[in-house]
């Protein structure tokens, strides 16, 4: 069971992060066309929300971890961080205004923070 | 047993973290590759093309790069290169062997883009070649990320 929730947690993770790649190439000046901007949301809102939900159910399953545990909190408060500013990338990029690449580096940051507590997780 | 596995001495999480970055970002890069390649075929533009060639190029390999010699680092900070359990030759397997892959697919992407500049649309034959190689290393990597994540046996 143990194994199986991590290998999930860890794919809804990777979409997540395969979402910041491609959005990322759009940050740099390179139009990849709607069809691929249309796959990196679909992989932001099922890797987003797997992250979370198997995230959740993994700190309650695991003997050592509780769900009040301070990295754990930090990473549903960083997460709700990348999923606005996600969500702002996605309509900024769509509206065409000039903030969309700004939002989309801190979305990015967000993301790699998340990775950080992670693979860190301080206090656990 | 639940509790065991999510312990793990602090020595390991600077190159676990630089090993799932380098493996995130090339899975995302190839998926870049992918989709965006996927319909150059159908009147892709130039810039599409080019996009798969330099996604290959400045982000995919650097990123197996880094994810492998993390994966090595790794593997001699938890005493496993002695004897390495299945998983661990499984990953290496995986990562090698779509190394070839990935290389082959960026000489036919750096084709294509120069054959789309010369008007083939989309690149022609040779970005539907790179499609499919990028798809089977997708394929193995999510085999790699099932062994890493279970470590079977």
């Amino acid at each position: 069971m143990y194994d199986w929730l991590l290998f999930l947690h860890l794919l809804a993770a990777f979409m997540v992060a395969a979402t910041a790649v491609m959005y990322s190439a759009v940050a740099l000046g390179a139009s990849p066309g709607t069809p691929t901007i249309r796959v990196a949301d679909a992989l932001w809102n099922i890797g987003g929300l797997g992250t979370l939900i198997l995230g959740i159910w993994l700190a309650l399953y695991v003997d050592g971890y509780e769900i009040w545990d301070g990295w754990i909190l930090g990473a549903i408060a960083v997460w709700l961080i990348a999923t606005g500013t996600g969500e702002r990338a996605r309509t900024e990029l769509a509206e065409r205004t000039g903030g969309f690449a700004a939002v989309h580096w801190v979305r990015t940051l967000a993301v790699l923070g998340l990775l950080v507590l992670m693979v860190w997780k301080p206090g656990a | 047993m639940t509790l065991l596995a999510a312990i793990r001495p602090d020595d390991w999480n600077l190159p676990l973290f630089l090993h799932l970055l380098g493996a995130m970002t090339l899975v995302g890069a190839l998926l870049l590759v992918a989709v965006s390649l996927a319909g150059a075929g159908r009147g892709g533009s130039v810039a599409t093309v080019r996009l798969g060639f330099r996604a290959l190029l400045f982000a995919a390999l650097p990123a197996w790069i880094l994810m492998r010699g993390t994966a090595q680092w790794l593997e001699s900070e938890e005493n496993l290169d002695e004897d390495p359990p299945e998983w661990v030759d499984l990953g290496y397997l995986i990562s090698e062997s779509t190394l070839l892959l990935l290389i082959g697919a960026t000489v036919c992407a750096g084709l294509a883009a120069r054959r789309a500049r010369r008007g083939v649309v989309g690149g022609g034959g040779l970005s539907r070649a790179v499609v499919v190689l990028v798809a089977i290393s997708l394929v193995a990597y999510l085999v790699a990320i099932w062994a890493m994540a279970t470590k079977p046996s």
